[in-house]
């Protein structure tokens, strides 16, 4: 049985502390007044009738049930409960396979990384018009691909049901560049040895896989779900400049509402969304930290 | 050891504040627009939608110039070009920091809505009192229309310059492809409407819908009682769809729209609608008087497949009605937060934009009607040289009926956004007439405080 050991702190080490805190100390004053203070603000005046302009009139949760009795917010949590599953899933499945492919460096995997690199450079507004091109039912590339097939074809994505959600989707679907850069620095960390001892052993290929690399790079798989799933929370650019949440509230998520709330100079209401947004992140942290047993040490 | 420690917390400190300073604002100057004063030449710089591509600019640019011309050596005014769709937020922004330009663009335009104008500008009085401008110049208030004025004038305070131009919205059709037996200004909607036959009409569905807002607009007024609904809703707007006219002009807008759209409808945004009737995929597009220029040979680079701008004709819509709104908050205000210098320049600059040379200037070029105004023989002579314009102003007559179009009544999100959402599922009959109506009257309950 192991014994657990008492960790002793030198008197070098304590004395390092009074450094450590002071050296923190800037950055924790810039968090209090630039992040809390604004967190704080936003919770507080979720809770108040605010045109943005005048003072804030406390009205308690009104705001609150007032979002959970629209049908648009309704529409929009359904949408991240949707994009979620398929960020969490198809986008960053997408990413770690790439990743994996990258990691046996196969003939071009450095340009080929590259390229996959190359969405991310481009701003999401860009390529939101880009796509608008793309799925444009008279000049775009995909209808008049199909068109070659059936000449009648005629499909606008981003304007008609149930199509608009799927060509959002797509927007976003396989840019996981993030998820494979995660995953693929964990995978090059990994020692050799331990792959080499497995070949020893004589486990194939797969399952060198399955059974080291991939329960190796947990935290990294773990780290892309919460980075995919918390931007389809915020997601914003590909909706506004696309569908702007239409037809009717089809691709309506929570920023276009908070958005429009602004818009419409209702403050209070816009940031009970903004509330609602933080905890769904944390919500998403919890139990992406939780089925991945991110605290936990892989090796 | 320790100085080491001290720089690096130095250092460390350094780097935090740098990266806040990033954040900051860089130059001290108001970001709104600025005035100064140099060598006595009051400089005056304003933030503008009427610049670049939007059509407002090609006459008022060239004012700009005059202005500058005219006052060498008094006052200056640059502009600051921004697009038309982020001048609202742009100004309101710079309204929350106290930062308001010298001259703003009036509610109804640059989509500035009234809301936001009576909640926030009125309610904090930030808007200057133009009323001695008024007193001291009374040959450019000679020129204002009456409607205009009154609707300015809120609590005794004239807080816009009011509007010397109305700029009725009509139709323009392209005479190669629809020939009507007779005027439509002299049509039912249901003569109209068979009279097309296969010809199509080029709607939108993305951005504001504006063109077949205006369409459903003429539909609604050819209702009972639906003028009386349009006109009676300007200034407390129209948050409930469910009245007969506004029904059925739905339901006759989603026949017309599943008939007679071009196919470029949904999904179709201000430049396709445009680039449909350019490229003579639609015979027919509804739009103000402003678009006239788009017509004629210098724009000859934005016409296709055989379309000629000699063929388009310009007339009002059917049941004789156009659409006009002499109840509105004009053209420009003045922040009362700027200098005494600033405004001088800023009335001075108002005041020459409401001389006889420039409102014939602006009818000219952009076209609509100056009912204050005395014409003189030389406009008149150039007047019948811009044939669309003559043909507009000569379709109405005594009998013709004006009225406020949906963008004057709609709530600014309802108007902005959800209206051209909507439209879609309208034409797809996901919703019925009734539930349009009924989906939008919620939009509106939204949007309301």
């Amino acid at each position: 049985m192991v014994k657990k050991q008492k960790v002793k702190i030198s008197k070098l080490e304590r004395r390092n502390y009074k450094w450590i805190y002071l050296f923190l100390l800037p950055s924790l004053l810039i968090f209090l007044i630039f992040y809390l203070q604004p967190i704080i603000t936003v919770f507080y005046t979720s809770l108040t009738k605010w045109d943005g302009f005048n003072t804030p009139v406390f009205i308690g949760l009104k705001n609150y049930m007032d979002m959970f009795t629209n049908d648009a917010f309704r529409i929009s949590l359904k949408n991240i409960l949707l994009w979620s599953l398929i960020a969490g899933t198809l986008h960053v499945g997408f990413g770690v396979l790439v990743a994996f492919i990258l990691y046996h460096k196969p003939k071009g995997w450095k340009f080929t990384r590259a390229v996959f690199m190359v969405p991310n450079v481009i701003s999401a507004a860009a390529w939101a018009m880009i796509y608008r091109f793309i799925f444009n039912d008279d000049m775009g590339i995909l209808n008049n691909i199909i068109r070659k097939i059936n000449p009648d074809f005629h499909i606008q994505w981003f304007y008609e049901s149930p199509y608009a959600f799927w060509a959002v989707t797509f927007t976003w679907l396989f840019y996981a560049v993030i998820v494979t850069l995660i995953v693929l620095n964990d995978l090059m960390a990994i020692p050799e040895e331990l792959t080499e001892a497995a070949k020893v052993d004589g486990a194939t290929g797969w399952q060198i896989t399955r059974m080291i690399h991939l329960p190796l790079c947990r935290n990294a798989i773990g780290t892309g779900v919460i980075c995919s799933i918390t931007s389809r929370v915020a997601m914003y650019e590909q909706i506004a400049l696309t569908t702007a949440g239409g037809p009717g509230d089809d691709t309506m998520n929570l920023p276009i509402i908070l958005v429009k709330a602004i818009q419409d100079m209702k403050y209070g209401y816009a940031n009970a969304n903004g509330v609602i947004m933080f905890i769904l992140g944390l919500i998403i942290l919890a139990i992406v930290n939780r089925v991945f047993k991110m605290n936990e040490s892989v090796y | 050891m320790k100085i080491k420690k001290v720089t690096a917390l130095v250092l460390a400190s350094v780097m935090a504040l740098s990266l806040t300073a990033c954040g900051g604002n860089k130059n001290e100057t108001s970001e709104g627009g600025e005035a100064k004063e140099s060598k006595g030449v009051i400089e005056l710089k304003f933030p503008t939608y009427l610049a670049g591509e939007n059509v407002g600019a090609t006459f008022f640019l060239p004012e700009i110039e005059r202005f500058n011309e005219k006052y060498e050596g008094k006052y200056k005014i640059t502009v600051e070009e921004v697009p038309q769709a982020s001048y609202a937020d742009k100004i309101k922004q710079l309204a929350q920091q106290n930062k308001l330009p010298v001259l703003v663009h009036a509610p109804g335009s640059g989509g500035i809505d009234t809301q936001w104008f009576k909640q926030i500008v009125l309610a904090n009085d930030m808007a200057y009192d133009l009323t001695e401008f008024a007193e001291e110049n009374p040959d450019v208030a000679a020129n204002w229309i009456p409607e205009s004025r009154e609707f300015c004038t809120v609590d005794g305070k004239l807080i816009c310059k009011p509007t010397s131009v109305l700029k009725p919205v009509g139709l323009y059709y392209n005479s190669s492809m629809y020939t009507p037996d007779k005027d439509i200004r002299d049509m039912t909607v249901d003569e109209f409407v068979d009279s097309l036959g296969d010809n199509k009409i080029a709607f939108m569905t993305a951005e504001n819908g504006w063109t077949t807002a205006l369409m459903l607009t003429a539909l609604i007024a050819n209702e009972e009682g639906g003028v009386e609904l349009l006109n009676s809703s300007v200034n407390d707007k129209l948050w409930d769809y469910s009245a007969p006219a506004f029904v059925n002009g739905v339901a006759k807008l989603q026949t017309i729209l599943q008939n007679n759209a071009s196919s470029n409808t949904v999904g179709a945004a201000y430049a396709d609608a445009a680039n449909a009737f350019m490229s003579k995929n639609a015979a027919v597009i509804c739009n103000g008087s402003w678009m006239a220029p788009e017509f004629e040979e210098g724009s000859a680079d934005k016409w296709s497949n055989g379309f000629n701008g000699e063929d388009v004709k310009a007339t009002i819509y059917p049941g004789n009605i156009a659409f006009a709104n002499p109840s509105s908050y004009g053209e420009f205000w003045i922040a009362n937060t700027a200098t005494d210098e600033e405004k001088e320049a800023a009335e001075a600059f108002l005041a020459f934009r409401d001389s006889q040379e420039e409102i014939e200037e602006l009818v000219l070029t952009e076209g609509g009607v100056a009912p204050q105004l005395t014409y003189s023989d030389n406009f008149l002579a150039e007047l019948k040289k811009t044939p669309l314009l003559y043909e507009l102003s000569e379709s109405m007559n005594d009998e013709t009926t004006y009225c406020a179009s949906l963008g004057d009544v709609f709530p600014a999100s309802v108007a902005d956004t959800e209206f051209g959402k909507l439209l879609p599922k309208l034409i797809d009959n996901t919703l019925t007439p009734e539930e349009f109506c009924d989906e939008l009257t919620k939009k509106a309950e939204e949007a309301k405080q």
